[in-house]
C-alpha cells in the first residue's frame, strides 16, 4: 500500500497565541503576516504530524506500506520534510509553489496532480486543518479532485483487507468506526494522540535523503487553480472592560459576584 | 430561477431550526438585500416540514426540501449531491452554512465539486463590487483573516456564532416547498460501529456553562466545576489543556477544536484565556473569570472577574448558588 501524507509548515500557533494572549500581536506592513520579529518558529502543523503518526502506526501494526510525505510551498517550506523522514517516512517530496499560501484549494489541485503522477497511491492522510488558518480545506477538496472516499476526524486508521480501511472517528458524542473503500483521503484529528519523536537513526537517514523537488507549474501543466486569496490579517479587539469584584476574602468576593449576576438576571435562582 | 442567496441546512428528524440556522437566515437576508436578490433556504434531512415552515416565517423567499430516510444519519457522500442540486436550483453564488459538527465533511468538498471555494469560521461577510469578501478566524482565534475569492464557482461560507441576528418570525408567512433531487449514492464509507447515542442536554444548548482549566491544579478538583455547574442549572466545560490531561472528557472541551458555546453566562475558572479557548466561548452574553493572576489574559475578555484562588472561591460560589432554594433549570 502506498500512503501519501500531506504536511504543511506553519507559524507556531502557540507562539502566535503567546503574543495574542498579552495583547502584543501585530500585523506587519504587508498586512498579511505578523510582526513578531522572527521570534516565532515555523514548525510542522501538529495535525499533519499526527497524520504521519497514523501512517507509521499502520506500518507498526504490520501493514505493508510505503509512506511518502509531501509538502507544497515556497523554497523554505521543505524544512518540515526532514522531521517527517526522521520520524520514519520512506520518501519526501517538496512541490515548490509560491502561490499556495493560505489557499487549500490550490494545494489540493497540486497534490491531486502529484498523486495522479505517482500513479499507485491508495491512501492520502492529512491533518484535520492547518493550525494557522484553521480552514480544513485540503482533505475535502483533495478527495473531490481524486474522486476518492473521504473520512474526516480520524483518531486511528487500520487496513481492512486489500481494498478498504477502518477508521476510528472522533464525533461529538464519542467515537464511531467506519469502513472506507480505497482510494481514500482521511483527515486526522488530535484525538489520535501524541506523535513519536524522531529517532537518532531516523535523523541520520533524514540527513542522507534530501527531499525530491518538483515544480508545481510542471504538475499543473498550464492550469492556475485557485480558490481563495488571503488579502489581510487583522488582530481583533477584545472586550477589555472587566469589573474585578473585590472583597475581604473569598466569601465576600463570591457574594459580590453572585449579587451582580442576579441583578443582571443571569441566574435562574 | 434567478440568483438567490442560499442557506444550506442539515435538519435532524422532526426538528425546528436551531439558533445557528436562524442566524444564517439573518445573514442571508442582509447579503441578499445588498445584492438585490431573494433568499432561498434548503432543508436537507428527514421529516423537515417543521423546519421548512419556520424558514418561510423567518424570511426565506424560496424553500427547497430534501426529505428522505436515507439522509439520516448525516453522511457527507449522501448530503453532497443534494446540496449541489440546491445550489444549482437556487442559482446561488453565495451559499451560507450554519455552524455544525459536520462542516469539514462537506463544505470544502461541495465547493470543490462546483469549482467554487469555501471559507469556514466566517465572522463577517462584506458585499463588495458584485462579489463578497469573507472574514474568518485564524490561528485559533488570535487573528482574523480576510479572504477574496478567486474560484469561478459558488462561494460557500460556513458561519461562526453571532454573525447576524435571527430574523423576526412572521407567523402565517408560507412558501410552498419545492423538492430537491435525492439520488441513490453508492456508499464508499459505511458506519461499522456507531457512536453511543447522545444522551441528555448538549453543552452547545446550555444557558450556563462553567469551565475549568489547569488553574484547578489537579484532576480531582474538576468535581468542583461540576458541582457549581449543577448548582447553577448549567453544564460543565473544560479547556483543551485539561482534556489533553484527561481531567475532563473530550465531549466537554470548549474551544475552536471543541464545542462552540453561546450561553447567557460563562464561567472560566483557572483558564488563562488562550485564543483557541476564547474562540469557543467569546460569544457568551456574560463572561466571568476566576484566576489567581490579576494579569491573566482572560480578564481582557471577561465582564466580571475575581482575583483569587479558585479552590477558595469555588466552594463559596457553590454555597451561594445552592442557597437560593429555587428549582434548578
Amino acid at each position: 500500500m502506498h500512503i501519501v501524507v500531506c504536511a504543511k509548515r506553519v507559524l507556531d500557533p502557540d507562539g502566535v497565541n503567546g503574543y495574542a494572549l498579552w495583547g502584543r500581536l501585530k500585523v506587519d506592513d504587508s498586512g498579511r503576516a505578523f510582526d513578531t520579529g522572527g521570534t516565532v518558529a515555523q514548525i510542522i502543523n501538529a495535525y499533519d504530524e499526527q497524520a504521519l503518526e497514523a501512517a507509521l502506526r499502520m506500518r507498526d501494526a504490520g501493514a505493508e506500506c510505503r509512506i511518502t510525505v509531501v509538502t507544497v510551498g515556497g523554497e523554505d517550506a521543505g524544512d518540515v520534510l526532514k522531521r517527517c523522514v526522521a520520524m520514519g517516512a520512506d520518501h519526501a517530496i517538496h512541490v515548490v509553489d509560491s502561490e499556495a499560501r493560505a489557499d487549500g484549494f490550490r494545494v489540493a489541485a497540486i497534490v491531486a496532480a502529484l498523486v495522479r503522477d505517482l500513479g499507485d497511491v491508495d491512501l492520502v492522510l492529512c491533518g484535520r486543518q492547518g493550525s494557522d488558518y484553521d480552514q480544513g480545506t485540503l482533505p475535502g477538496a483533495l478527495a473531490e479532485a481524486l474522486d476518492a472516499a473521504l473520512v474526516t476526524m480520524a483518531a486511528g486508521v487500520a487496513v481492512d483487507g486489500d481494498t478498504a480501511i477502518q477508521v476510528r472517528r472522533a464525533v461529538p458524542n464519542g467515537e464511531e468506526v467506519v469502513r472506507a473503500q480505497l482510494p481514500a483521503v482521511v483527515s486526522v484529528s488530535n484525538e489520535l494522540g501524541q506523535a513519536r519523536y524522531p529517532s537518532s537513526r531516523g535523523m541520520l537517514a533524514a540527513r542522507r535523503t534530501p527531499p525530491e523537488r518538483r515544480a508545481a507549474s510542471d504538475l499543473l501543466a498550464g492550469r492556475e487553480p485557485g480558490g481563495v486569496e488571503l488579502v489581510q490579517l487583522v488582530v481583533p479587539d477584545v472586550q477589555g472592560h472587566c469589573e474585578i469584584v473585590d472583597g475581604a476574602d473569598a466569601a465576600a468576593k463570591a457574594a459580590g459576584l453572585m449579587a451582580r449576576l442576579r441583578e443582571r438576571g443571569l441566574l435562574h435562582a | 430561477m434567478p440568483e438567490h442567496v442560499l442557506v444550506l441546512i442539515n435538519v435532524s428528524p422532526g426538528a425546528t431550526l436551531r439558533d445557528a440556522d436562524r442566524e444564517a437566515l439573518g445573514a442571508a437576508r442582509a447579503l441578499a438585500a445588498a445584492r438585490g436578490v431573494p433568499v432561498a433556504c434548503a432543508l436537507i434531512g428527514h421529516e423537515v416540514a417543521a423546519a421548512a415552515a419556520e424558514a418561510a416565517e423567518r424570511g426565506a423567499d424560496r424553500v427547497l426540501t430534501a426529505d428522505a430516510p436515507s439522509l439520516v444519519p448525516f453522511a457527507g457522500e449522501r448530503f453532497l449531491p443534494v446540496a449541489a442540486d440546491a445550489i444549482r436550483v437556487a442559482e446561488a453564488r453565495i451559499v451560507l452554512v450554519p455552524r455544525g459538527p459536520d462542516l469539514l465533511e462537506f463544505v470544502p468538498r461541495l465547493a470543490a465539486r462546483l469549482d467554487g471555494a469555501s471559507v469556514i469560521g466566517v465572522v463577517a461577510v462584506r458585499a463588495e463590487e458584485g462579489d463578497v469578501t469573507a472574514v474568518a478566524t485564524a490561528f485559533g482565534g488570535a487573528a482574523h483573516a480576510v479572504y477574496r475569492f478567486r474560484a469561478p464557482g459558488p462561494r460557500v461560507l460556513a458561519l461562526a456564532p453571532a454573525v447576524a441576528e435571527a430574523p423576526e418570525r412572521v407567523a402565517g408567512r408560507t412558501v410552498t416547498p419545492e423538492p430537491l433531487t435525492v439520488s441513490d449514492v453508492l456508499p464508499r464509507v459505511e458506519v461499522v460501529t456507531p457512536a453511543a447515542p447522545l444522551e441528555g442536554p448538549r453543552l452547545e444548548d446550555a444557558r450556563v456553562v462553567v469551565s475549568g482549566g489547569r488553574g484547578l491544579g489537579a484532576a480531582d478538583r474538576y468535581a468542583l466545576i461540576r458541582e457549581l455547574a449543577a448548582a447553577l442549572g448549567g453544564m460543565a466545560g473544560a479547556s483543551r489543556a485539561i482534556v489533553d490531561d484527561a481531567w475532563a472528557s473530550p465531549a466537554q472541551q470548549v474551544g475552536l477544536t471543541g464545542k462552540i458555546v453561546t450561553p447567557d453566562l460563562y464561567f472560566a475558572i483557572g483558564i488563562s484565556g488562550a485564543s483557541q479557548h476564547m474562540a469557543g466561548c467569546s460569544n457568551a452574553r456574560c463572561l466571568v473569570a476566576v484566576n489567581t493572576d490579576p494579569q491573566a489574559p482572560i480578564f481582557r475578555y471577561a465582564h466580571y472577574g475575581i482575583v483569587g484562588d479558585c479552590l477558595e472561591v469555588l466552594p463559596e460560589l457553590i454555597r451561594i448558588a445552592g442557597q437560593s432554594g429555587e428549582p434548578k433549570a
